[in-house]
């Protein structure tokens, strides 16, 4: 009994590595990179905080397999636009020269970056079929235009994309820590490295191990004809982009997100952070577009009421 | 298109009763027949029959009678071509000496194997490959939508066949696709191939008959067309439609010139010069064929030759060039010299020479036309002298054609052009396909390529839905959408709405999709969505190993493929047997992985040098 326990784990734990090895050989990453101005600030230890993602980005991206595609997306458009890495098989003899060139500059539009990277996914996978497709947001401080954050985060895991998040050196966890598959702090430069490293090189999407006996028990009370419909919603994935919703977002909010912090940008996180965007500090706050409603809505008000005025 | 073979006459003399049951030996309708020699003198009696593959024999030897300046006229040949459609006179014209000749498929000659196998110098040899078919079909009524249902629920379909014609050779290939014999099927033999005897005639006027062998002509005439179901209107039959087709199973009719063992001993450079000419001829006549089809312009060249078809089998067979005559050419896949080669000299090619013969004589033995197996002979050519003769370049087969995958499908809706199907089943965590277990599947699998060339071989790998769906529960617990009460074995499952708490129920089935489709699940350290996708990855990984498997095995025992056939699918959870298993037994049910023989354009096939 005992070896017919120990060869079945034995067997589940060689066919959960085979799967992780295949989602590591068929993974589809964008790293969407805070390059905003706060990025410039040095680590607790080390250097700035962008030198420290350039040199793991070089790092991880020269280890990627050949049948992986990596895209690299900046907040900030560079030389080149906003793809620093093009989403494709990744060209090792054009790593150096397209991460050299990385300046830390600007704002941090988190969800506008978070839709373009999305949809490149969506319409890889579209292509594709097969494969583990990902976001991995690296930042160091909270998005100057959450609103979006806030309509396209559900969006994007309602069309199973997998959101991971590093913290860059932040003090605290980033607003999108509970939120998404896997959150990790790096606070070094080594640290920064091993969380990107275990994103694009080393995790599986999931355990595709098949089923254990105690499945059936945890299942047991669940409707059959519930959980056909349940596999018909699983599994008729939607490919179009982000915001023209196929799948609208999850409006219910069962665990209501965090309230969106300032980032901590300075070791002794004291600083605010100015949350212009375009301006060379990334951080978060009350956002354009919200600004732009609460004008509206207030002229609206204002008519509203020298019209009740004017009738008197 | 027309494989107008007027089998109408064969079938009077054999007077064959309605019933596959009542079959009747090829001897008893021949009669008894002494041997004579071959008589020596010129021309040499040729029967042709109508056919495509026949217009390359008048191309080659110039009309009916060889002309001086036509390619066997040069080399030296002095033929006379005669009608040869009714095969019974040909097997007596052959016996008794007047053409040392046969024509016809190797099925027909499997019919008469035991007649014309019985004395060594009538023996046949098997000269010549002439093609494959493309223009051969069974058309079946809307409730058959693969080979499969031909027995479906332990129903039997009844199928109307022209009797000792090409089509027995059709059915019994279709049937064998599916693992079914004449005993699961009911066949309803017709005198002729098409007419008003004919088996589509047979099955518009009888509602009874569930599927039809049917030529082109009388295929489009009861669907509309290949890819069509009719409508009711204008003749055709309401929702019949192609249930298979020699476009896609492409080496199931093999056309075939056989000669007298005695005459092949003393007339061996004959029968080269014959070959040689043949294969020279149908180089051309393909080139115009293929031309005339690229640019809808008769070149004065093609439109001679599609002339002599019409006069030699006639306006009423071929009443225009461009469309019925030249139809019958595009119907017929012509067998190069590579191809000759495969067929005749690769022994693993499971649609050559050994494979069609064993067939033929298993048809014959099983379906009552013999009581013994007497084979034929190969002709054992040398192909190099051929090509030097042919003056065509020497070309040898591809045993392995290396390609890609002949297409992508990504709706993973392959039911409307599913021909045929099986499945085999694999344990949970099974990670590799033995050859030891999956053998059998294997073969078959591996024959279905063979004989389905132009067909996609669907490798559909599918996952166990169990362990999302325990995903699905963990993150809605995580998420806080659904509660749990109760003990393992009794737990109770709440979805907590705004109104409180209801236990899940049917009822609740559209709040929980929406749920699901807005993401709420996600997001969380169990994501249902993300195990669904690993699962769709392990299933195609699956069909992935299987083909690779079938790949390894076919290599390690010799056996032709032609790798772009091959494509593996993954289905993962998306169609499961059993929704919500309840136990391994139920999960294992879905643990399996599907080989579907999928129609496709057989132009998308890599075939170029693995033309047989």
């Amino acid at each position: 009994m005992h070896r017919l326990l120990l060869a079945a784990i034995l067997t589940a734990g060689s066919l959960i590595q085979a799967s992780a090895a295949l989602a590591a050989d068929n993974l589809n990453v964008v790293v969407i990179l805070d390059n905003s101005g706060s990025m410039q600030e040095g680590m607790n230890s080390g250097g700035p905080r962008i030198a420290a993602a350039k040199t793991a980005l070089q790092k991880v991206l020269d280890q990627t397999p050949d049948s992986a595609k990596v895209g690299v997306y900046l907040l900030n458009p560079g030389r080149k636009g906003n793809w620093l890495i093009p989403l494709g098989p990744v060209d090792k003899s054009a790593i150096n020269d397209a991460v050299s060139s990385l300046r830390a500059d600007g704002g941090t539009p988190l969800g506008k970056s978070m839709k373009s990277a999305a949809d490149a996914l969506l319409k890889l996978r579209e292509e594709q079929r097969y494969g583990d497709y990902k976001l991995l947001i690296v930042s160091d401080g909270e998005a100057t235009d959450a609103n979006l954050v806030e309509r396209y985060l559900p969006e994007i895991q309602a069309r199973g994309l997998l959101v991971d998040v590093i913290g860059v050196d932040m003090a605290r966890e980033h607003s999108l820590a509970t939120r998404t598959s896997t959150y990790r702090n790096a606070s070094d430069p080594a640290s920064l490295e091993q969380a990107i490293s275990a994103v694009v090189l080393g995790e599986s999407g999931a355990d595709a191990s098949d089923a254990g006996e105690s499945d059936f028990e945890l299942l047991a009370s669940f409707p059959s004809e519930m959980a056909a419909e349940s596999l018909n919603a699983l599994t008729t994935l939607a490919n179009d982009p982000v915001g023209t919703s196929g799948r609208n977002s999850y409006s219910a909010n069962p665990r209501p997100a965090p309230p969106v912090a300032n980032s901590p940008h300075f070791p002794n996180n004291s600083a605010p952070v100015g949350n212009q965007p375009g301006g060379r500090n990334g951080g978060g706050g009350f956002s354009f577009g919200k600004m732009l409603f609460l004008m509206v809505f207030i002229v609206i008000v204002l008519r509203v009421i020298s019209f009740i005025a004017k009738r008197r | 298109m027309f494989r107008t073979t007027l089998f109408a006459l064969t079938a009077c003399l054999l007077q064959f009763a309605s019933t596959a049951t009542a079959q009747e030996k090829f001897s008893s309708i021949t009669g008894p027949l002494d041997v004579t020699p071959v008589a020596k003198s010129e021309p040499i009696q040729v029967p042709f029959i109508t056919w495509g593959g026949d217009a390359a024999t008048f191309y080659a030897n110039g009309g009916l009678d060889t002309k001086p300046d036509s390619i066997y006229g040069k080399a030296g040949l002095k033929l006379k071509l005669t009608p040869g459609d009714d095969f019974v006179q040909q097997v007596k014209d052959y016996m008794g000496g007047k053409s040392p000749f046969l024509r016809g498929t190797m099925r027909m000659l499997g019919q008469a194997s035991e007649v014309i196998g019985k004395d060594p110098r009538t023996k046949p040899v098997i000269l010549l490959q002439l093609s494959w078919s493309a223009g051969d079909h069974i058309v079946s009524r809307e409730g058959l939508k693969t080979l499969n249902d031909l027995k479906k629920d332990g129903k039997k379909a009844k199928i109307a066949c022209q009797q000792g014609g090409p089509h027995v050779g059709l059915l019994y290939d279709a049937l064998a696709a599916a693992q079914l014999t004449n005993q699961d099927v009911e066949i309803v033999f017709v005198d002729d191939l098409t007419g008003p005897n004919g088996a589509a005639e047979k099955f518009r006027t009888d509602p009874s008959i569930d599927a039809c062998c049917v030529i082109t002509p009388d295929m489009i005439g009861l669907t509309g067309g290949v890819d069509s179901a009719g409508t009711g209107a204008e003749g055709t039959v309401k929702g019949a439609h192609v249930l298979v087709s020699t476009q896609n199973m492409s080496r199931s009719i093999a056309d075939v010139y056989a000669v007298r063992h005695d005459w092949y001993e003393a007339n061996r450079d004959k029968a080269e010069k014959f070959v040689a000419g043949y294969l020279q001829a149908a180089v051309q006549v393909k080139k115009l064929r293929d031309d005339f089809e690229k640019s809808q312009r008769l070149s004065p060249e093609y439109r001679n030759l599609l002339t002599q078809c019409q006069t030699i089998f006639g306006e009423e067979v071929l009443p225009t060039l461009e469309v019925d005559a030249h139809g019958l050419l595009l119907d017929c896949n012509f067998v190069s010299l590579p191809g000759q080669i495969a067929f005749f000299e690769q022994s693993g090619n499971l649609s050559g020479y050994n494979s069609k013969m064993t067939a033929a004589l298993d048809l014959a033995t099983k379906w009552g036309y013999a009581t013994s197996r007497r084979g034929f002979d190969p002709s054992g050519f040398d192909y190099r002298k051929i090509a030097k003769l042919a003056n065509i370049e020497y070309v040898e087969p591809s045993r392995i054609v290396q390609a890609e995958g002949v297409m992508e499908f990504p709706d993973d809706d392959f039911d409307d052009d599913t021909i045929v199907s099986f499945t085999i089943s694999f344990e949970p965590n099974q990670t590799d396909f033995s050859v030891d277990r999956y053998g059998a599947e294997f073969d078959r699998a591996l024959q279905s390529a063979s004989t389905f060339g132009g067909a996609a071989v669907v490798i559909r790998g599918h996952s166990d839905p169990t362990k999302t769906l325990v995903q699905l529960l963990k993150a809605g617990i995580e998420k806080g959408i659904i509660r749990r009460t109760g003990q393992q074995g009794s737990y109770k499952y709440f979805l907590n709405t705004q109104n409180g708490s209801n236990e899940l129920d049917l009822g609740q089935t559209p709040a929980l999709v929406k749920l699901i489709k807005t993401g709420a699940f996600e997001g969380a350290a169990d994501s249902p969505l993300q195990t669904m996708q690993a699962a769709l990855n392990l299933s195609h990984a699956r069909a992935e190993q299987v083909k690779q498997a079938i790949v390894n095995y076919a290599e390690k025992k010799g056996v032709n493929v032609n790798l772009s056939q091959l494509q593996p699918v993954g289905a993962g959870i998306a169609d499961p047997v059993v929704s919500k298993p309840s136990s391994m037994a139920e999960a294992k049910q879905n643990m399996r992985v599907e080989f579907r023989i999928v129609k496709v354009n057989p132009e998308t096939l890599t075939e170029s040098d693995f033309d047989f």
